[in-house]
């Protein structure tokens, strides 16, 4: 699994990298705690909230970004950073998952206003591992 | 493709033009407002081509356009204006942003700069204390769900009924702050739950509350009106509906990405994802964007009472209070009457980063503005200086009455905090007499005036270009950021 942050002129465009779905997923998961509060998700648990999430999607990018967007609002209801991913089911238009994460109550170190569908586009690259661009409104 | 300076026709002085034959999927040519320095500079990142991306929008009418502080947004370009033609025109949530009805507000004192500059540091703090800002931070009023419904009907309204505003603050607001399609049951469940306890919240980024005094004055009658004058202490308030925006947004594009197909709809990106403005899910969009954009003004409002609460614990209970001069939207969408192929039609004016800019007799406006037309409120960078501009009826000919709305950013988050040394920055504002509170040094070195456009350039353009003129220029000497 990679994770990079790549420049961009008034948000955050972040470059994942997964050797399956799976992985590509909690990439994006993974990627987008360590922007709400640097290095959060780099630490152990323990994840004591935990949610589940089911989605359906037209694609595999679609898919993405909607359950990132639906973990992003949770972090925010839940005022919690998520962190780890279980998946149940995974396909190009489904997931069934639960997150895990913890609360944080000194509040975040930035405010994501949204994911975005802009560049996103989930495929396989020539090593056969899935990426995709993911930009973070700010 | 990539667009080359050669790509770019110039029409008049300020005004470009990438012409409709450019790629086969445009409707209309995409203009740019600018100088050509500020051309240049634009040409820099990825905004003309999602300016031309815009063009493409169903029922787009004269021109996709931008305002010269534009930059790279994330589908539609930030600073840019599309008008669709009502009612079956495209309406697009990516063409107002998740930040909907982000805007500022301008109130006024009675005081000088002169008088007062021995407690400008401790009114910094005192803003601070009552200003919640950053990330996570609650404010002091918790919505229960039927407030929450009121909050979304009313706007600012709200806030004046429930003691936290002032009656004759509503007329100096656009729109009276209060969009009347609004739907609250039309926002998510979750999208109020963010907002329960986000009212009276500036938030993080480029959101702040200002100290300014009034630097220079351009046009002494458009400024009498206004109640400005040389030395004059201000304050400018920035931030949108918060949480609640945000999801409001969200839940709409994905909603939207999925009907596109219903009607024959294919755009060049997702963000620009868009269904007729006369179809379920375009009007339901709608009522939620109305009432996100009440949630604003009423968060703007609220903002406002901490203020002044915050101005009377220094100054003392029988200081003149604070007045609202005007409060102005920069992400948003209106029905509009305008001049479209010689006719006058309505259309729907999404303004992603632009700024209504409407000029003389413009019916909404407050008595005393009438004949000088609508307030437009450009801050800039922390620690340089913000202006105040009129409208004109001019705006209404080139922009579909729109105009910018800040400096526009020109560094990345990543590169600014490269470059700054954020202590060091405090400090050296601090000795040029500009104070800053702000919840971590992150959030000051990322909007470091570095990282941002002149703003005088930015505002010099809009000038000539006729389309707003000026009318004051303020400087800061209290930041308080998240």
């Amino acid at each position: 699994m990679k994770i990079r942050y790549l420049p961009h002129t008034a948000d955050i465009r972040m470059k994942i990298e997964g050797s399956s779905l799976e992985e590509l997923f909690t990439a994006g998961v993974l990627g987008m705690g360590n922007i709400l509060r640097d290095g959060f998700c780099d630490k152990n648990g323990p994840f004591m909230v935990k949610l589940k999430i089911e989605l359906t999607a037209h694609d595999e990018t679609c898919l993405l970004i909607d359950f990132l967007s639906e973990v992003l609002s949770n972090s925010y209801s839940e005022k919690a950073i998520f962190c780890e991913v279980k998946i149940f089911e995974l396909t190009t238009t489904k997931i069934r998952a639960e997150i895990h994460g913890r609360q944080q109550a000194q509040g975040f170190d930035e405010e994501i206003k949204a994911v975005t569908y802009h560049e996103a586009d989930v495929q396989k690259n020539n090593n056969r591992d899935w990426e995709t661009l993911i930009i973070f409104d700010i | 493709m990539k667009i080359k300076k050669a790509d770019i026709h110039k029409i008049e002085d300020f005004l470009w033009e990438i012409p409709k034959a450019f790629r086969p999927n445009m409707r209309v040519p995409a203009r740019i407002l600018a100088s050509e320095p500020l051309l240049d500079a634009i040409m820099e990142d990825r905004s003309l081509m999602q300016l031309v991306n815009v063009a493409s929008l169903p029922g787009i009418k004269g021109a996709s356009l931008v305002m010269p502080d534009v930059h790279e947004g994330y589908g539609f370009p930030i600073g840019g204006v599309a008008a669709t033609l009502h009612p079956d025109g495209a309406i697009s949530p990516g063409g107002i942003g998740y930040d909907i009805n982000c805007g500022v507000r301008l109130l006024t004192s009675d005081q000088k700069i002169a008088d007062i500059k021995d407690k400008l540091e401790i009114l910094s703090k005192e803003m601070y204390a009552q200003v919640p800002s950053g990330m996570g931070k609650g404010g002091q009023i918790k919505l229960s769900t039927q407030e929450m419904d009121e909050v979304l009907l009313k706007g600012a309204e709200w806030a004046v009924e429930k003691g936290y505003g002032e009656k004759r603050d509503l007329a100096f607001m656009e729109s009276n702050g209060r969009l009347e399609n609004a739907d609250p049951s039309l926002v998510s469940d979750m999208a109020k739950k963010r907002g329960t306890d986000q009212l009276g919240t500036i938030g993080s980024g480029n959101h702040f509350v200002e100290v300014d005094y009034v630097a220079e004055i351009y046009e002494e009658s458009i400024a009498e009106a206004y109640g400005l004058a040389k030395g004059q202490v201000v304050i400018l308030i920035h931030t949108g509906s918060r949480g609640l925006g945000h999801q409001v947004a969200t839940d709409y594009i994905r909603q939207i990405i999925s009907a596109m197909p219903n009607y024959g709809i294919e755009v060049p990106d997702r963000e620009l994802a868009c269904v007729p403005f006369n179809s379920k899910e375009g009007q339901n969009y709608f009522k939620a964007m109305c009432a996100a954009a009440n949630y604003a003004w009423c968060n703007r409002e609220v903002i406002s009472w901490e203020v002044r609460n915050a101005w009377k614990n220094i100054f003392g209970p029988n200081i003149e209070p604070l007045k609202l001069m005007y409060d102005v939207a920069h992400n948003i969408a209106k029905v509009e009457r305008h001049l479209v192929d010689g006719k006058q039609v309505e259309v729907i004016v999404h303004r992603k980063g632009a700024t209504r800019a409407f000029g003389p007799g413009f019916e909404e406006l407050p008595e005393s503005y009438k004949s000088v037309g609508q307030p437009v409120i450009i801050p800039g960078s922390m620690g340089t200086c913000s202006y105040v501009l009129a409208g004109t009826t001019r705006s209404k000919e080139l922009t579909f009455g729109s105009c910018c709305h800040g400096a526009g950013r020109r560094l990345s988050r990543t590169a600014a905090k490269k470059q700054v040394n954020a202590p060091v920055l405090k400090e050296n504002l601090k000795e040029k007499g500009i104070f800053v509170e702000a919840g971590s040094f992150k959030g000051i070195a990322e909007e470091a005036p570095v990282a941002y456009k002149d703003v005088n350039m930015v505002v010099e353009t809009v000038s000539n270009s006729g389309i707003a003129r000026k009318v004051a220029k303020l400087k800061p000497v209290v930041v308080v950021k998240g």
